[in-house]
């Protein structure tokens, strides 16, 4: 960044934006200059994401002002958003799923020829072209259903480009990333920035905010508690900004004591949606008592063993044991009823349905048993009186029960599942990516409620691609590579380069 | 589920507004005073006993089809093959109506509806089956069952079930299989009572039953289809949730089809054209994919149709008219694009967070 003339690219002043019960951007002041880096942080249900959405034109603001490059502008459409050179990238990505990168990219602007039809070479060659100039390896003719998460991320940051976007606004873009893809994300950025772009980027893991940005700006309740330039901070001061107290990012626990086996895999294969082979003969015993990890690049059979052990997937081969019984042949509710607990990594489209009330969600592993419901009629008094509970229990942020649950802001919807998945005293917990979009003052708290439930006498099994949540949560952690346990580690002896190694495959 | 807002009922205001202006500049331009027609319609569609039972009359059929789609819609399936349920429960509560010689009215009035939403239903069971087992879409295969279920009731009514010699038509059906009448002046009858009570039945199994919510659970709203994963991680069946919703909606097809035989036709004729599966759709939109939003659609679009029918009788204003503007209207109701691009103008967001505040 030029010292001399500093200018600004993005500046709101005094926005307010209500929703019904909520006031989620309260007066915000937030000021962005030319070619730096900005991140955004804050509580889930801050109001990052409104204030973002209100900048792209998805949501119009109460009152406020927008200066882009210094001239005031009304942006009271996403076409505008565009004209003004403004791309974002949703934490939920938009592409088409049966089309290719290119194809994604240019829609609605593909390159005409002169007879008016749609010239794909010419769509290709520019997305190569764009494609090289970022360093955003895609591939143009890949289709998104044959795509990791990094490439479809890559495909919408290019389809921002495509559109000439100089203000690049990215949500909560490493939430689904692996470490590996997040370091080449900063790549991106940087070489986004080089090129004169300015980029706003939301956040809720502090390492990377220290890493990435010239300056961030945090958020609570709606409202701008600093700005500062990153050099001049400290993680533990933002933290402290974001929360409202200190918040202890070492998790502390005692030794694990654990007792009776309650999970007994053995010699498990499963196969993926394709049909390829993704957990290849593997073997694990879960205790009472005790929190086992599964560390490992997403994408190494996780998913599937999950699904598999939670009755969502068939099993090709082997047994899975719990509580003693044989599930092979338990559909979900029966292995729920025997005492094994869910939490899945995809929240939008199997944890929650986003268009029920929040409730409805809340209820959805309980509503049958009474006192919720008896004989088939829900008890409207009770189940709100649970879902209340919950709701202060688990600290989800929301004017209401009544609410639809795809309105909450994206942690509050992790918040649901997880409040619905340990509420119930499960056996056996099986969490996968628990805290994936949620704030650290809550993560906390998740990784508490683990630990508790542990200590409790019960198990969980703790899936999660974040190395620092599986190292400081679990007793014990295989580390999983193409389906297969690599090695078992302890996390007190083990160092991050000897579990890079692990995850990749290399067995000393 | 989208809740009612501020903004719907302001573009409905404002569809209703512009509606009438472009009412008023087709009757000008085809040479009628539009004052005069306006007044002949609004009396047609709710003043006087007559007119005020012939809307609620007409409001029956629409109320049970709207709540079929709305049932559909919910578990996630598209069912565009009410009209064919219907066709299909009409021809058999006529069937039974002749049929059954012996009983006495409540016993056999019972049966004919009973026959009625069954035979509806089983007529969605393929459809369900197909889309479930095999993946068709449910949208193409219930298409294509509405021309088949059309056939098929003009076969049987011009063979197997035919007994007017002259005409293709069933006999009669038999007094005690009547849904009574009560005025001589209309046809108004106690299906309409069927009708709200089903209405009200449904929004209670929907919103407070256990089997309400595992019918929803995959799905509840316009877009989102079937299979939903939520359900099936939950472990809430949810082949067994679409197949289920598939045969009420099927079944209360035939039940406005039995109703419309059993209280205003009372035998069953090849000609017999129903088209209230068709518009029940639509009805169902407006009224948001709730019953009781269907309910109120309902008796809404019925008054609009009967005032279009009052004008065609008493005027040479052609009731296609009254067509086109409808479709307009319906139009605007169900632009959701208009109703959130209204959310750029700041007082309708200031009443609109007003009035949400208020309902709850
Ligand atoms: N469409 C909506 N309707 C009603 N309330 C909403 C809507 N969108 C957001 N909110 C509310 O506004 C507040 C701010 O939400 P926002 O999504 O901006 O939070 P966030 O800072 O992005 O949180 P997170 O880190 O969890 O993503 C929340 O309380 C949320 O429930
Ligand atoms: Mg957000």
């Amino acid at each position: 960044m030029t010292q001399k003339n500093i200018e600004t690219a993005v500046e709101v002043k005094n926005i307010t934006k209500s929703y019904p019960g909520v006031t989620a951007n309260d007066s915000v002041d937030f000021k962005v200059l030319k070619g730096e880096i900005h991140a955004l942080v804050g509580e889930n249900g801050a109001g990052k994401s409104t204030l973002v959405k209100i900048l792209y034109g998805i949501e119009q603001p109460d009152s406020g002002e927008i200066f882009i490059n210094d001239k005031s502008v009304e942006i009271n459409k996403v076409d505008k958003a565009i004209e003004l050179g403004i791309g974002m990238v949703h934490q939920e990505f938009h592409l088409v799923p049966s089309f290719t990168a290119a194809e994604n990219i240019g829609l609605g602007q593909e390159p005409r020829n002169s007879r008016g039809f749609i010239d794909w070479d010419k769509l290709n060659s520019e997305v190569s072209n764009i494609a090289k100039k970022y360093g955003l390896d895609v591939d143009p003719k890949l289709r998104m259903i044959d795509a990791s998460v990094g490439i479809q991320q890559r495909t919408e940051i290019l389809k921002t480009l495509y559109r000439n976007a100089n203000i690049l606004i990215l949500d909560e873009p490493t939430a689904v990333l692996t470490p590996q893809e997040t370091d080449e994300l900063f790549e991106v950025i940087r070489s986004l920035v080089d090129e004169g772009k300015t980029v706003i980027f939301i956040t809720h893991k502090l390492r990377e905010v220290m890493e990435i940005s010239d300056r961030v700006t945090v958020m609570r309740d709606g409202k701008v508690q600093g700005v500062s330039d990153t050099k001049n901070t400290s993680p533990e001061e933002l933290a402290k900004l974001m929360v409202g107290r200190e918040v202890f990012m070492q998790v502390e626990k005692e030794k694990a004591k654990p007792t009776e086996k309650v999970l007994e895999v053995k010699n498990l294969w499963v196969h993926d949606a394709r049909g390829l082979l993704a957990v290849k003969n593997f073997s694990l015993d879960v205790h009472k008592g005790e929190i086992v990890g599964i560390a490992g690049v997403d994408g190494n059979g996780q998913t599937e063993l999950v699904e598999a052990l939670s009755g969502l997937r068939p099993t090709s081969k082997g047994e899975v044991i719990f509580d003693g019984k044989n599930i092979e042949s338990f559909s979900p509710r029966k292995r729920r009823r025997a005492g094994l607990a869910h939490v899945p990594e995809d929240r939008a489209n199997t944890g929650l349905n986003l268009k029920l009330d929040i409730w409805e969600n809340l209820v959805g592993t309980s509503y049958f048993r009474s006192p919720l419901s008896k004989g088939g009629i829900i008890s409207m008094k009770n189940v709100v009186d649970h879902s209340n509970n919950l709701r202060e229990k688990f600290d989800i942020r929301t004017p209401g029960v009544f609410v639809r649950t795809g309105s909450l802001s994206g942690g509050n919807q992790q918040k649901v599942v997880i409040a619905r998945e340990l509420s119930e005293d499960p056996l056996l917990t099986i969490a996968s990516q628990p805290t994936r979009g949620v704030d650290i003052g809550n993560i906390e708290a998740i990784h508490k409620q683990l630990i508790e439930i542990r200590d409790s006498g019960k198990a969980v099994l703790l899936v999660s691609a974040e190395l620092d949540e599986v190292m400081s949560v679990a007793d014990r952690v295989a580390v999983i590579y193409e389906g297969e346990i690599v090695e078992w580690v302890n996390p007190k002896d083990v160092d991050q380069q000897q579990m890079g190694l692990y995850m990749a495959g290399i067995k000393d | 589920m989208e809740k009612f807002s501020f903004k719907d009922v302001l573009i409905l205001f404002a569809g209703t507004i512009i509606t009438i202006g472009i009412a008023w500049v087709l009757l000008t331009v085809t040479g009628f005073v539009p004052r005069e027609i306006g007044k002949l319609f609004f009396e047609g569609a709710v003043v006087g006993q007559r007119n005020i039972l012939n809307t609620l009359n007409i409001a029956t059929p629409y109320i049970l089809t709207s709540i079929a789609t709305v049932v559909s819609f919910r578990v996630g399936m598209f069912n565009i093959g009410i009209n064919g349920s219907m066709y299909i429960g009409g021809l058999y509560a006529a069937w039974a109506g002749y049929k059954f010689t012996s009983l006495g009215h409540i016993p056999h009035v019972s049966l004919c509806i009973a026959i009625a939403i069954i035979t509806g239903s089983l007529w969605m069971l393929l459809p369900a089956l197909l889309k479930v087992y095999a993946g068709v879409s449910e949208i193409i295969s219930t298409i294509i069952l509405n021309f088949v279920a059309v056939l098929f009731v003009s076969y049987m009514a011009n063979g197997p079930f035919r007994a007017d010699p002259i005409a293709p038509a069933t006999p009669r059906i038999l007094e005690t299989a009547e849904l009574k009448q009560y005025f001589p002046n209309s046809q108004f009858n106690s299906g309409f009572f069927i009708a709200v009570i089903i209405a009200f039945l449904t929004y209670f199994i929907l919103k407070k039953t256990t089997f309400g919510y595992e019918l929803r659970s995959g799905g509840d709203g316009l877009v989102g289809f079937y299979p939903s994963r939520y359900s099936s991680y939950l472990g809430i069946p949810s082949d067994r949730s679409a197949i289920t919703g598939m045969l009420i909606s099927g079944g209360l097809g035939g039940l406005a089809g039995g109703i419309e035989i059993l209280g205003n036709a009372r035998y069953f004729y090849q000609e017999l054209l129903f088209n209230q599966g068709f518009d029940g759709i639509l009805i169902a939109i407006v009224g948001k994919l709730e019953p009781i939003g269907g309910l109120i659609a309902s008796l809404f679009w019925s008054a609009l149709r009967n005032g279009g029918l009052f004008v065609d009788y008493k005027t040479e204003v052609s009731r296609e008219i009254v067509v086109i503007l409808l479709s307009i209207l319906i139009f605007f109701v169900s632009a959701q694009k208009l109703v959130s691009s209204l959310e750029r103008f700041k007082f309708v967001r200031k009443l609109d967070a007003f009035f949400t505040r208020k309902i709850k």
